[in-house]
């Protein structure tokens, strides 16, 4: 049974995401318009502070995640995704999977499988 | 190889299915009727290892399958809880185009959609795939013996092919009697058929004798049929003996997928496009032998002037049964044909058209997940009773309610109370929204200052509540009901966007932890844990607390010295244990909601959901203090002042028991009666300790004007009083 484990990561929501830089070695998921996921945190936020003050920026443990391998994914997905997951690689998708909003980053390899920590037992309960 | 029919062994063949194999074996899977072996009628189910409403024509028979017959009267047995069943999984697949049935039309169509390079994919009963409904989406629902398909496809071709026409005539319910293609099917895998007469087209490759005229009733003995009885045109009847009848009524399309996909893209191709024939409409005999519709039935319901096919079905139930139509369809538009000269389409069809288990129907769907917070662990290893509430897993109690309750009362006391809602809100616009969302002058609280504040929508019912704290000119955070978290969040997010204001917001119930620190030695374990300047009443700083960083919120629910500590929630378990420690020579203990609902009760406070009603207004509540009418807008203030100007009928209000036991507390929900007369429920009720009495809130309806001041509630009398009942100067919680 795969176990998740919570994601330590930096969260923005900010007007002024689109011209954001960051470190190559951050996974970054853009969850909304205005919502940025960058796992694990970064430092420097100051790409998108300069243009928008009013940016919250916050630590961020909420999410929970574990990657598993494209097969045991594909299993995962085949059983308890009701929505066409899209077969490009990279790619970032959200949804509901086995009840739970779940968000995918798909890899060629493996899959990261990220849900609200909250959800993280009920989730590995579900998808056994 | 051997099958079990009602405990009896019977061998099979290799590629029979049940009902061949029981045919074989000279059994018949019910007390009789027309065997269409396709699937359409609804004359050889029977229970299948504990399964009931199994067509036994399309299972095959594999060694130790137990069969048994269902009652002749009434229905099958439930199965016994002792029998286990294996959780039936859903598998999904997407793809272009998928085509249902794989005959000769099924096979063309996916070619064809291969060839046009679209994914395909083809389902076919013959290959255990049993298409049982399609749903928007469109939504194809297969069960298979290895589960449930779930097939989302752009388009849906239903080749399904077309049914045989069964009989309807006095004796239909003989056993003996077969369709053309079942006959077919029985000789080919080798059975004799013995005497054969044949109604209209005669089965291919079986000798037998045709009968002429039309069909009038079969005629049996013992329940099996023993002559056909026809009549010739000159009004003569012709009596054919026979071993089994075979019938050759006509076709009619397998359609009933196709109706399910109106509106959807959804086509049918082959015999299941084909016009159907129409038999003749009959003049007695059952219609529908699933919910037993006689022809005299229909005549009846026709006088009473039920005349439409959708209006025959309800009237009827015919068509609703276990072969959805399958049998009566052609029969009833016959016969409204015969009746109203119009010829009346097939009535609508809908998902199931089998019948499924509970597992079955159950495959791929789920319940709402339940929340846990960074602390359940915790509590599960201190022993706590958890309970769902707000969708959050929490604890009730930790085995000793009436300890937690003191230790709140008079030392001290910790409770997770992660689950509150928490959102920050900043921005340029950020007063402007609050001001316009909230009741309360938001512009009057200062930095670093908390405000208790009521939610309303646009009539004026209050819908949640919570505190805005103000962070710095740009920056609010705001709180909410566990339960009411979600709404609350889309409503500020609908109403900044709606009005276009320049803000930024984000929900982090999940990303902080919050553990509330509360009673009279609250102030000594925060020293304890390092704090040695705690926030003022409803003030709120930063500061580490046993270790960990927290954002410290002086505020009280329980009626006790209060705080509230929000940290980062995977610093909960260090934050919760350090706490607990510091705190054992202070008596500390946890508690849980149940401890919680009767503290803030004993103090009059509201639960939104548990106190409230969809229909209270500020006024009901006695909540006026929080509007502030003054203000030029908000969110509900054009309906409070409406609703101001009517009358009062009824008001939230505190009760007392009179001269009760200790420990009583009448039932949650329960009725309040004034003389006689109903006149209110009880929303929340707990016995009080620290009071020794018991206090309740309650919905009270005004007589003559007035609230009454002595009520009944279980047969006892209740006072009415001010609230608070406990602490009424707030000299605890301020101290």
């Amino acid at each position: 049974m795969p176990e998740l484990n919570r994601l330590p990561a930096t969260r923005i929501v900010s007007t002024a995401l689109d011209g954001a830089v960051w470190p190559e070695n951050r996974l970054v998921l853009r969850t909304a318009a205005d919502e940025l996921l960058i796992i694990p945190p970064v430092a420097d936020v100051s790409s998108v502070t300069s243009h928008d003050p009013y940016a919250i920026v916050v630590e961020d443990a909420s999410y929970a995640g574990v990657w598993l391998g494209a097969d045991e994914a594909a299993a995962i997905l085949r059983r308890h995704c009701e929505w066409r997951v899209t077969a490009q690689r990279p790619q970032f998708a959200q949804g509901a999977i086995a009840g739970i909003a779940t968000k995918l980053w798909l890899e060629a390899d493996r899959v990261l499988f990220v849900v609200p920590a909250p959800y993280a037992v009920e989730f590995e309960e579900r998808i056994v | 190889m051997r099958v079990i029919v009602d405990q009896k062994p019977i061998p099979f063949a290799p590629g029979d299915s049940l009902l061949v194999a029981m045919l074989r074996a000279g059994e018949h899977p019910t007390e009789g009727g027309c065997l269409c072996l396709g699937g359409d009628c609804p004359n050889c189910l029977a229970t299948v290892d504990g399964i009931s409403y199994v067509r036994t024509c399309q299972v095959a028979a594999k060694p130790g399958m137990v069969v048994e017959r269902h009652p002749a009267d009434g229905y099958p047995l439930l199965p016994d809880d002792s029998r286990h069943r294996a959780e039936v999984h859903a598998h999904n697949h997407h793809c272009d185009v998928v085509v249902i049935g794989q005959g000769e039309s099924g096979r063309a169509a996916l070619a064809e959609a291969e060839a046009a390079g679209k994914q395909a994919i083809g389902l076919d009963v013959a290959n255990g795939q049993e298409a049982i409904g399609i749903y928007s989406g469109p939504l194809v629902v297969a069960r298979t013996a290895a589960g449930m398909l779930h097939i989302h496809a752009a388009e849906v071709v239903v080749a399904t092919g077309a049914a045989e026409i069964q009989p309807v005539v006095p004796g239909s319910e003989l056993a003996g009697l077969f369709t053309s293609r079942a006959a077919e099917q029985l000789t080919a895998a080798g059975l004799d058929l013995g005497r054969v007469v044949a109604v209209g087209t005669p089965p291919a490759g079986i000798e037998c004798e045709l009968a002429s005229g039309d069909l009038l009733r079969f005629e049996g003995e013992g329940g099996r049929v023993t002559a056909v009885i026809t009549q010739s045109a000159d009004g003569s009847e012709n009596r054919y003996p026979c071993q089994t009848a075979v019938v050759g009524l006509g076709l009619y399309p397998r359609d009933a997928l196709t109706r399910m996909g109106h509106q959807l893209p959804v086509r049918a191709v082959g015999d299941a496009t084909r016009e159907a024939d129409l038999p003749t409409c009959p003049g007695e005999g059952i219609i529908c032998p699933c919910s037993g519709v006689s022809v005299a039935d229909l005549e009846r319901i026709w006088e009473q002037g039920f005349q439409e096919m959708e209006l025959v079905k309800r009237a009827t139930l015919a068509g609703t049964g276990t072969c959805q139509g399958g049998v009566c369809t052609p029969y009833l538009r016959s016969f409204l044909l015969a009746k109203g000269k119009t010829l009346q389409p097939a009535f609508t069809a809908r998902p199931v058209n089998r019948q499924l288990t509970l597992g079955e129907i159950a495959a791929g769907a789920h319940h709402h997940p339940t929340a846990r917070t960074a602390l359940d662990g915790e509590h599960r290893r201190l022993g706590a009773k958890m309970e769902r509430s707000g969708g959050w897993w929490r604890p009730w109690n930790y085995g000793d309610v009436w300890a937690e309750y003191w230790a709140v009362r008079e030392a001290v006391s910790i409770m997770d109370v992660s689950t509150l809602g928490k959102m920050i809100v900043s921005g340029p616009d950020v007063l402007e929204l609050l001001e316009r969302l909230y009741p309360t002058k938001v512009s009057t609280i200062k930095n670093g200052r908390s405000r208790y504040v009521l939610l309303l929508d646009e009539r004026g019912y209050v819908f949640d509540d919570g505190m805005i704290c103000k962070d710095s000119d740009t920056q609010y955070t705001l709180t909410f009901t566990s339960g009411g978290s979600s709404h609350a969040e889309m409503w500020v997010r609908d109403w900044a966007e709606s009005w276009g204001l320049d803000v930024r917001i984000l929900l982090q119930t999940q990303r902080l932890g919050a553990i509330n620190v509360t009673g009279p030695l609250a102030n000594e374990l925060l020293a304890r844990a390092g704090l040695d300047n705690p926030p003022p009443y409803l003030g709120h700083i930063e500061a580490t607390v046993a270790g960990v960083p927290c954002r410290i919120f002086r505020l009280s629910f329980t009626g006790e010295l209060s705080y509230e500590l929000h940290h980062p929630v995977e610093q909960s378990v260090t934050l919760w244990r350090g706490l607990l420690e510091l705190g054992q020579e202070l008596g500390i203990r946890p508690h849980g909601l149940e401890t919680l609902l009767k503290l803030r009760l004993e103090k009059g406070h509201i639960i939104v959901g548990q106190d409230t009603d969809m229909d209270s207004t500020p006024r009901r509540l006695h909540h006026e203090w929080a509007i502030k009418l003054d203000k030029e807008f908000f969110i509900g203030r054009q309906a409070v002042l409406r609703t101001n100007k009517i009358p009062l009928d009824k008001q939230l209000v505190g009760l007392e028991m009179v001269g009760q036991p200790a420990g009583y507390a009448p039932l949650e929900g329960g009725v309040i009666w004034h003389q006689g007369n109903y006149a209110g429920i009880v929303t929340s009720a707990t016995y009080s300790p620290a009071l020794g009495k018991t206090v309740l809130l309650g919905w009270l309806y005004l007589q003559n004007g007035e609230l009454p001041t002595e009520v009944e509630i279980e047969g006892k009398t209740a006072r009415r009083v001010e609230v608070p009942f406990y602490d009424k100067e707030a000299s605890r919680a301020r101290a």
